[in-house]
């Protein structure tokens, strides 16, 4: 394993940021950290790093304790945090320099195909970076070294589309290279494609952890399509969920698997229009989990 | 403007008039004759307090003894402190990209900088009124004079604070960054201090170089000139407009010197924390080793100046001196010297937290550098500069006086006597580290405070009726005034253990918590 954590908590004063959260990321694989803002993703991630102290639990990273071993721990880990903030009178080549070495040697044949890749111009000052190209530099300086594992929080949440690209290619290569890669992310979509295995956390505890595959029945499809008629018979097809209709539309969920067949019987019900969007964590959250935490709050209240 | 920046208008506008206040008020009850009013004035005229803080134009009425006292300081603050605001409204915003927001909903492009402007006019304007106010309540009005001196005081108060929103605002049009606005600012500020501080110790010339001069010449009780109040006035015009001028033509985010490309490319040594340190402060430290540099010509050259006048004067004038003479402005001008230094110092050392409030500390420290390494390397930049810049300072003095006087042995002499507060200037770093260490929250604002605080002590000494072992105890009153005194070498061996415990204390605390950004 190259992280392994078993009940961390953490606290900010009477905030209780972490409430036992368990999390694994085997060596080699990518790790998606699925949870909704304020989760404790970023928390998570800077007690991995040592910046922060842990409450109580136990925490493995490449086989040390990341607050004892800390110095010895990051020759071999790269970071990318959510928020990248730089020097601004440095220019964006200076920094990933900087960046890189700070704890792993950079290899600037890596660093220049990155700097292609992701488009970025090295010679500007940082102060003139928007955020989507502060994220390169901390993005291009984790990847221009061959560090053993990448801890990323957020990675793409200021990248456009083909910059969402380049990053998925990039840490595909990483994992051919068989290097370990901790993804957190808030969008489930975007970890669906590159990860192995998949953590879901909710207000600082595990709610859900397994391989993508294991994890299928998240990941439904919101159909919305306004139909003439036909709208019962969609029903008791197999894999929808939720069939709800109202003022002439109607909407459900689908899995995943059985997502060609239920289109394909929408389309011959010939709809006049049709919206399919893929469901956001929240959703996911309110549509899986939002009975057990009523129960749990009304729980506790009482 | 007002929302975001309530509590600091609020803290700085009730200090600087709560000081007037108290000083007035103090003075009122110690001087009820004036025999003592005499006595004081005769005391306040000499070279040391002419160069600090300038001698009252009616030195001899309760105003102008509170003026003596207290006015320069106000003077500077207010003018500081106005500075640091203008940046923190505008260019720091600017750099946080909090004005990109503003700006693209149609506010116009100065929208928000003559809001910053006009609500410090407001804090300069109320502050001047009430510094009047005071002075009329404390009685610091002769009997037969009306309330003339009481509005000119106050107007002078409030024309510095003026000017200085259009320092604060011209150079935040020159630099891109809030911390380069800040210090050149400050340079600037400084720069007005030593300008009246040369003219007032010599024949006055560059005392009207300076709006600081300005104010001094308003000479509240005195004169009561009010045209200088006309000069601030169209001084802070010309700055604000050149200013929005500037403003006008330069790119959002930018600074009025372009950004050329630069390296695609970083040298190995950035990669270690000390290497990074001295090219992130290289032009904090280019800066005051300049201050440090021409302060110590200016000093010079006023040293010999009163040199000059004491052998035209003969013993009578070195007898009015209280018999220290020279030596003893001269070991003033070293303590200066210090002082200045020392602010270098703390500037260098809170960089520890401004990197933490910055968030920048973060992937620092996910580099392989333990904490301790790396609070110990950049605590080098402030160690040994301010060894290098006590010496070159107290040395470049020497130089300059010895070299009228025909005694090259004061370069060294006047160096070891600077270099003396090395171990203070390093207890108030230690300082500075423990509260990195403790509270990090507010450890800049107090490590700043502290200097206000040396600051104070060392203009209001016993007005503040702090006892004699108290004032003993601040690092600066317990180094020796060389050359005015001898060599004691006990205080700083136990000054220099301090300052050792202190960083001590900070690092061991800040290796055991959590780093936490702003
Ligand atoms: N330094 C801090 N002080 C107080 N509360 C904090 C601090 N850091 C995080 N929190 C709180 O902890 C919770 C988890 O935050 P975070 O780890 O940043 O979530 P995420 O990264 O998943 O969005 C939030 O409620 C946040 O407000
Ligand atoms: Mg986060």
């Amino acid at each position: 394993m190259a992280i392994e954590i078993q009940g961390l908590h953490k606290s900010f004063g009477r905030v209780h940021a972490l409430r036992g959260l368990d999390l694994e990321a085997p060596v080699g694989q990518v790790t998606g950290f699925l949870g909704p803002n304020g989760s404790g993703k970023t928390t998570t991630i800077r007690v991995l790093l040592g910046l922060l102290r842990s409450d109580a639990g136990t925490v493995r990273l490449l086989g040390g304790d990341p607050w004892a071993d800390a110095v010895r721990l990051h020759r071999d880990i790269a970071y990318v945090p959510g928020d990248v903030t730089l020097w601004p009178n440095l220019t964006g080549g200076e920094t990933i320099d900087i960046l890189c070495r700070l704890s792993v040697p950079l290899e600037p044949e890596r660093k220049r195909t990155m700097l292609d890749r992701f488009d970025l111009d090295p010679t500007k000052k940082a102060r003139t970076y928007s955020k989507g190209n502060r994220q390169k530099v901390a993005l291009v300086a984790a990847l221009a070294s061959r560090a053993p594992l990448l801890l990323l929080d957020e990675p793409t949440s200021g990248l456009d589309p083909i910059m969402e690209a380049a990053f998925q290619e990039s840490i595909r290569e990483v994992k051919a290279e068989g290097r370990s890669v901790l993804l957190s992310s808030h969008i489930f979509t975007e970890v669906e494609s590159l990860a192995d295995r998949v953590v879901i956390i909710r207000d600082g505890e595990t709610v859900e952890s397994g391989t993508l595959a294991e994890l299928r029945h998240l990941t439904r499809t919101q159909v919305t399509a306004v139909l003439d008629a036909g709208a019962d018979t969609l029903a008791s097809l197999p894999g929808v969920h939720d069939l709800a209709t109202g003022d002439g539309r109607t909407s459900f969920a689908v899995d995943d698997d059985a997502l060609a067949t239920v289109l394909a019987e929408v389309a011959r019900l010939r709809p006049r229009s049709l919206v399919a969007n893929p469901p956001s964590l929240e959703d996911l959250f309110l549509r899986h989990y939002g009975d057990e935490l009523a129960a749990l709050e009304g729980g506790g209240r009482g | 403007m007002v929302r975001r920046n309530r509590v600091r208008l609020v803290v700085w506008f009730a200090s600087l008039v709560g000081l007037f206040a108290y000083v007035a008020d103090y003075f009122g009850s110690v001087f009820t004759t004036q025999a003592a009013l005499d006595d004081f004035a005769a005391i306040s005229d000499n070279p040391g307090i002419k160069a600090l803080t300038g001698l009252a134009a009616a030195p001899d009425t309760l105003g102008g003894a509170v003026w003596t006292k207290i006015w320069m300081t106000l003077a500077v603050s207010l003018a500081l402190g106005i500075v640091f605001l203008v940046t923190r409204n505008g260019r720091a915003d600017e750099e946080l990209g909090r004005t990109e927001l503003l700006r693209s909903r149609m506010l116009g492009s100065h929208a928000q900088a003559v809001a910053t402007w006009i609500v410090l006019a407001v804090l300069a304007v109320a502050i001047g009124l009430a510094v009047a106010l005071v002075s009329m309540v404390a009685g610091l009005d002769p009997d037969d004079a009306g309330t003339t001196g009481s509005w000119v005081v106050g107007a002078s108060l409030a024309g510095v604070g003026l000017v200085a929103i259009g320092v604060g605002a011209l150079v935040g049009q020159f630099t891109a960054t809030s911390r380069g606005a800040n210090g050149l600012g400050s340079i600037v500020i400084l720069g007005f201090y030593m300008l009246r501080m040369i003219g007032d110790l010599g024949d006055g010339a560059l005392t009207w170089a300076s709006p600081f001069g300005w104010g001094e010449e308003m000479a509240p009780w005195g004169a009561n000139r009010w045209w200088p109040f006309g000069l601030m006035l169209a001084l802070t015009a010309v700055l604000l407009a050149a200013a929005w001028l500037i403003e006008e033509r330069r790119d959002h985010g930018a600074g009025l010197l372009p950004d050329r490309a630069g390296s695609s490319g970083a040298p190995a040594r950035y990669a270690s924390p000390l290497g990074l340190a001295l090219r992130l402060q290289r032009g904090p430290i280019v800066g005051w080793t300049i201050a440090v540099v021409l302060s110590a010509l200016m000093f010079g050259s006023v040293a010999n100046q009163m040199s000059d006048l004491l052998d035209s004067a003969g013993g009578n004038v070195a007898a009015m001196l209280q018999g220290a003479g020279v030596d003893a402005l001269v070991a003033l001008l070293c303590s200066m010297i210090a002082l200045l230094v020392t602010v270098f110092a703390v500037q260098s050392a809170t960089q520890l937290r401004a990197d933490e409030a910055s968030d920048i500390l973060e992937p620092q420290l996910a580099g392989a550098v333990s904490r301790t390494r790396w609070v110990l390397m950049r605590l080098l930049i402030p160690a040994v500069g301010a060894l290098a810049l006590l010496a070159i300072g107290g040395g470049l003095l020497g130089v300059s006086y010895g070299s009228t006087i025909g005694d090259p042995s004061q370069a060294l002499r006047l160096a070891g006597a600077t270099l003396a507060y090395w171990p203070a200037v390093m207890v108030i770093v230690g300082l500075a580290v423990a509260l990195f260490g403790y509270l990090p929250r507010i450890a800049i604002a107090l490590s700043w405070a502290v200097i206000g605080a040396l600051w104070m002590i060392m203009i209001l000494g016993d007005a503040l009726n702090l006892p004699g072992w108290a004032l003993n105890l601040m690092p600066f009153s317990a180094t020796p005034t060389l050359p005015a005194e001898g060599m004691d070498w006990t205080p700083l061996v136990v000054m220099t253990a301090v300052a050792l415990a202190l960083v001590g204390a900070g690092l061991e605390r800040f290796a055991r918590r959590d780093i936490q950004p702003a």
